[in-house]
């Protein structure tokens, strides 16, 4: 079957396939001759033109690898620091749990005890006095005379010469006394020298403006037609002052003079002088003058020789070639001093470096107290970093000490450092919860709910996905400038991306993007009604946050009877239900008409018993702040529908633009949709921004937010990582 | 000030009036102990016994100056910049004495703590960049530093005069000058509704001072009346410039007295001391700012008027607690504080001179 199949089916094939390759041989021969010397030829051109480009993508890539070398070597750390930055990273609302620490150590240890804690940046010295009337000693005031003067210098010092700031610290070590001492002596020294070049400088300046004064006169006197020549020399009878004083002086110098029988006469003014003449007859009264002249600043002029006979000319070149000689005295001043600079750069970056080895123990100062060898300073800590701090002082310290720590009372709660929460991506928001104020310790930090209904807001009230994209795109763009803020314009921008997706809104076209939620200015009581819902979450979260914060510092009463406490927010959410039945309904209902009254009833007995006043007065203010209950939560409530407003206004505003631009050619439409975007941009974007902070400060902050702590602020050692 | 403000400033200036102290008040308090008064001022803390003697002095006269400067920023909440300018501008006179303070301690090279025990601590309104002058070493350093500032003319002119001279004595009068001359230019910036009854109570404090120092420069320190007069501030009511021309002119002290319209003459008839002269020429202003505070329409003049009587107030308080720290006898203190006539000789002017 097999040989079947192969000779009726196989050797045809076979048969047909050797007919083929012999007729492709045949056609194929001649262009394949033809093409051989023409691929030979590529080949060499190939080699002799991509061997130099092959060579520069060598050199190319082996720059790369050279620049990329320590960027890549860098990575691991790079990674690292960012995994320590991650872990380091909260959303916390509630704060950081603080211990009062009280250290005691051997006096002569303090310097040491000061580094360490600065090292590990978690102490947050207390400044207040002691309470052991023994501890009333206050050492190291000589240390931190010496430092200030050495500091000083050295900052007088960095305005003349560049000197860094943070310069590396390899070596952290304690600084002594005799060591700051000698540092001081060093920096007078060079201080001395430095301000020498700034007087020289202001010498030379100080020349430079009389010899413009000068050229100011020349061009003067060359204009008068009198003898000027004569006023250089007293006459018998006549005594002559020609100069410059102060503008400011002008007026009582002539009055004055006119008391020794002068005349003061103004020919020119310029800038903040007066040119002067005085003139007057010789005798008793004209040595009065000298001394009113020299207390008046009166600068005299040197009158040109022979100006009736000079050629003007010549004696400003004169004045020009003085300007000359002053420049290049200048030149060679700083010539002079970056030789200096070069000289001591060594030696003023180590004076840099012991400064700010000492600086610790100056800053902690204030906190210590002691008692023969004893001292003790006090500070705040937080407990989690407690235990790494004693660690610390018992590896560092060469003699006993001992730490104490203990929980904040409740009358210390103002005194206690608010740990910030550290975030990159709430930095911003960080910024401008501080523009109100620092959470109070115990209170909550209210950054992240900050930021995140700030976006929501913002984005709600701005959506456009154009718009967004082009905030996030310049915020993203000028980065460097803004700093770490410019996070704030990349989410702010993101956020009304987002929105404008859900809006279908792209630079204010609605019908390119199709809305994956609904246009606002199709469907505006559904945005109205979502906004005063999103107002009644808002401003209850707001009072629970309240009522939170004071039962944190056990201050029952206001949690239940205070400005947006429990009563206040039963009477709210009362109002909230009672509102919305009558809306459905066409009823209040009984229950929340109950809770409305029995609240407000609470609240007028709460204000009554707290009220010492006559009773009409009584009776007037419990009314007034029931009533100020009543309407204010209405008020609060309804304030949020500006959130719904302004995604109508938004879009309002969009499609004036494109009517107006449907009204021009091709180019006139391009240049409003351009230039409406703008206006959109720069107005409402600015309004929709101050809009959301009202809500937020107003609404929200001020409802639960003191604001009247105080940020923890730990000692540290300025420098740079070696 | 625009009308809204004005009866509360008003208002604030008759709360506070109150707190005024009357000869007879003064008076009585000269009879008080240390601890009397103390416990009155609510000064306890700081008259306390373990601290030293110039302490004491020191931190009562800096609470009272404190009370006083406290006060004035109260009053001037109210106020529109011009007229906020105005009093801040008196306020600032103990921003004077603290470059005073300065000048001459750097000039006579004192120790920095020496320094700074006599300098005040003043609130930011009214406070020169101290901090940055107190680092200076020396007085040049200093001038130079004040150059960079609001008184860099003067700085600049006192510096020159002190390379010549080497005495702090012109740069001293610049400075108090200025101090006037600012006074008067931020006067001429307050509207007419309130000036016309600031430039009669301002007038009646530059009078005062232009009197005192053209007596003070002439026959004391011996000048030149064309030395005298370029010291002088014009004052905007009695010893305007072309008076004080004519003034600096005469040459015995009588003849001065006898020249000056009135109501210096009348006030001044018969004194035969510069300290008399001074002592009288200081009842002069207090019963001008009484006038003011009492029928006065202005709200800035009666704050001002205000000030200047609460001023003089705290110094006599001052002047009661100091003599009593420093053991003096009670008619000795009633003396300093105006309340009696000093029955000793005065020192005849001959004698000043």
């Amino acid at each position: 079957m097999l040989r079947q199949l192969s000779t009726t089916h196989l050797r045809p094939l076979t048969r047909r396939l050797r007919q083929v390759g012999t007729k492709v041989r045949t056609q194929l021969a001649p262009l394949l001759e033809q093409a051989e010397p023409r691929l030979i030829r590529l080949r060499e051109a190939a080699t002799t033109r991509l061997r130099p480009l092959a060579q520069r993508i060598g050199q190319a890539a082996s720059a790369a690898r050279s620049r990329l070398g320590p960027m890549i070597a860098e990575m691991p750390h790079l990674a690292q620091q960012l995994r320590a930055e991650a872990a380091q990273a909260e959303f916390r609302l509630r704060p950081l749990p603080m211990k009062h620490v009280r250290l005691l150590v051997i006096t002569d240890d303090l310097p040491q005890a000061s580094l360490t804690l600065a090292e590990t940046e978690s102490f947050h010295p207390d400044t207040r006095a002691p309470e052991a009337q023994m501890l009333s000693g206050i050492p190291g005031r000589d240390y931190r005379d010496l430092y200030q003067q050495a500091r000083s210098r050295l900052e007088k010092i960095a305005k003349v010469v560049p000197i860094d700031d943070t310069p590396p610290i390899e070596q952290v070590r304690v600084v002594g006394h005799d060591e700051l001492r000698a540092v001081n002596e060093q920096l007078g020294e060079r201080w001395a020298e430095a301000s020498r070049f700034e007087e020289a400088f202001r010498r030379i300046d100080e020349q430079d403006r009389f010899v413009r004064e000068q050229q100011a006169s020349l061009e003067n006197f060359s204009n008068l037609h009198i003898d000027l020549g004569a006023l250089r020399n007293k006459t018998r009878f006549l005594d002559f002052y020609v100069g410059v004083v102060p503008r400011e002086n002008v007026r009582r110098l002539q009055g004055a003079v006119s008391l020794a029988d002068h005349l003061l006469f103004t020919y020119l003014e310029r800038g903040d002088s007066t040119h002067v003449v005085i003139v007057g007859p010789r005798g008793e009264k004209e040595g009065q003058l000298a001394s009113v002249l020299s207390s008046a600043s009166f600068q005299p002029l040197p009158i040109p020789a022979a100006l009736e006979d000079a050629d003007p000319a010549h004696k400003r070149d004169e004045l020009a070639t003085q300007r000359e000689q002053l420049e290049a005295e200048r030149a060679g001043l700083r010539r002079e001093l970056a030789d200096w600079e070069q000289t001591h750069h060594d030696r003023l970056l180590e004076a840099q470096r012991a400064l700010l080895l000492a600086e610790p123990f100056v800053t902690l100062d204030p906190s210590i107290r002691s008692a023969g060898h004893l001292a003790a300073l006090a500070g705040w800590v937080p407990a989690r970093a407690v235990s790494e701090l004693e660690a610390r002082l018992r590896g560092s310290l060469a003699l006993p000490f001992e730490l104490e720590q203990r929980a904040p009372t409740a009358n210390e709660r103002p005194l206690v450092p608010s740990v910030p929460i550290k975030h990159r991506l709430l930095a911003p928001f960080t910024m401008l919860v501080k523009q109100y104020g620092i959470p109070q310790y115990g209170e909550v930090d209210p950054t992240p709910l900050f930021a995140v209904t700030f976006l929501l807001m913002f984005g709600s009230m701005f959506g456009d996905v154009g718009q967004g994209a082009t905030i996030a795109g310049l915020a993203w763009a000028f980065r460097e400038k803004l700093g770490r803020f410019y996070l704030f314009g990349v989410m702010a921008g993101l956020s009304s991306v987002l929105f404008g997706f859900l809006y279908g809104s792209i630079f204010g076209y609605e019908e390119v993007l199709p809305a994956l939620w609904t246009s606002p200015i199709h469907h505006p009581i559904l945005m109205l009604k979502i906004a005063l819902g999103y107002g009644v979450v808002f401003i209850a979260v707001a009072c629970l946050l309240a009522i939170y914060n004071r039962l944190v510092v056990k201050d029952i009463a206001a949690a239940l009877f205070g400005h947006h406490g429990l009563v206040n927010l039963i009477f709210y959410l009362a109002m909230v239900f009672g509102g919305l039945g009558l809306a459905g309904s066409g009823e209040l209902g009984t229950t929340p008409l109950l809770l409305i009254l029995l609240s407000l009833a609470a609240l007028a007995v709460h204000a009554w018993r707290h009220l010492d006043a006559p009773f009409s007065e009584k009776v007037l203010v419990v009314f007034i702040e029931t009533l100020e209950t009543v309407v204010g939560y209405i008020s609060n409530t309804l304030s949020f529908l500006r959130v719904a407003a302004f995604s109508l206004n938004h879009a309002a505003l969009s499609l004036a633009v494109l009517t107006l631009a449907s009204m021009m050619g091709p180019a006139g439409h391009l240049i409003t949709v351009i230039l409406g975007n703008l206006f959109v941009l720069v107005l409402e974007g600015g309004i929709v921004m101050i809009q959301v902070m009202r809500l937020q400060y107003y609404e929200g902050f001020s409802r639960y937010f003191s604001g009247d702590g105080h940020e923890f602020s730990p000692l540290r050692l300025r420098r740079r990582a070696a | 000030m625009t009308l809204a403000p004005q009866p509360y400033l008003n208002t604030r200036v008759s709360a506070m009036s109150e707190r005024l102290l009357t000869s007879d008040q003064i008076a009585a308090l000269c009879e008080l102990s240390l601890p009397d008064l103390a416990e009155r001022f609510g000064l306890e803390p700081l008259l306390d016994e373990q601290l030293d003697r110039r302490t004491k002095s020191r931190a009562v006269k800096q609470a009272l100056i404190n009370t006083l400067l406290d006060e004035l920023r109260v009053l001037i909440r109210p106020m529109n910049a011009n007229e906020a300018g105005l009093l801040l501008a008196w306020g600032r006179k103990y921003a004077l004495f603290n470059l005073k303070t300065l000048l001459r301690g750097k000039l006579y090279e004192l120790d920095q703590s020496e320094i700074s025990a006599n300098l005040y601590e003043l609130p930011a309104h009214v406070r020169l960049p101290q901090q940055e002058l107190f680092r200076a070493e020396g007085v040049l350093e200093l001038l130079r530093k004040l150059e960079q500032g609001p008184y860099s003319l003067i700085a600049r002119q006192g510096r020159e005069v002190f390379e010549q001279k080497r005495e702090p004595f012109a740069l001293e009068a610049a400075l108090d000058q200025r101090y006037y001359g600012e006074m008067v230019r931020r006067l001429l910036q307050v509207s007419n509704q309130d000036g016309n009854e600031l430039k009669h109570l301002l007038g009646a404090v530059l009078d005062r001072v232009g009197l005192l120092w053209l007596l003070r420069f002439r026959f004391s320190y011996g000048l030149s009346p064309s030395e005298t007069y370029y010291q002088l501030v014009p004052s905007v009511r009695l010893l305007h410039r072309d008076r004080l021309l004519k003034l600096v002119n005469l040459e015995t002290f009588d003849e001065i007295l006898a020249a000056l319209p009135e109501p210096l003459t009348t006030r001044l008839a018969g004194s035969t001391s510069l300290m008399e002269v001074q002592r009288r020429l200081g009842g002069h202003v207090t019963d001008e700012a009484r006038r003011t505070l009492a029928n006065g329409q202005s709200g800035v003049a009666r704050a001002l008027a205000y000030l200047i009587l609460r001023e003089h107030g705290v110094l006599a308080l001052f002047s009661i607690i100091q003599g009593q720290l420093l053991g003096l006898p009670r008619e000795l203190i009633e003396i300093a504080v105006e309340v009696s006539e000093p029955n000793c000789p005065a020192d005849s002017l001959a004698d000043a001179a």
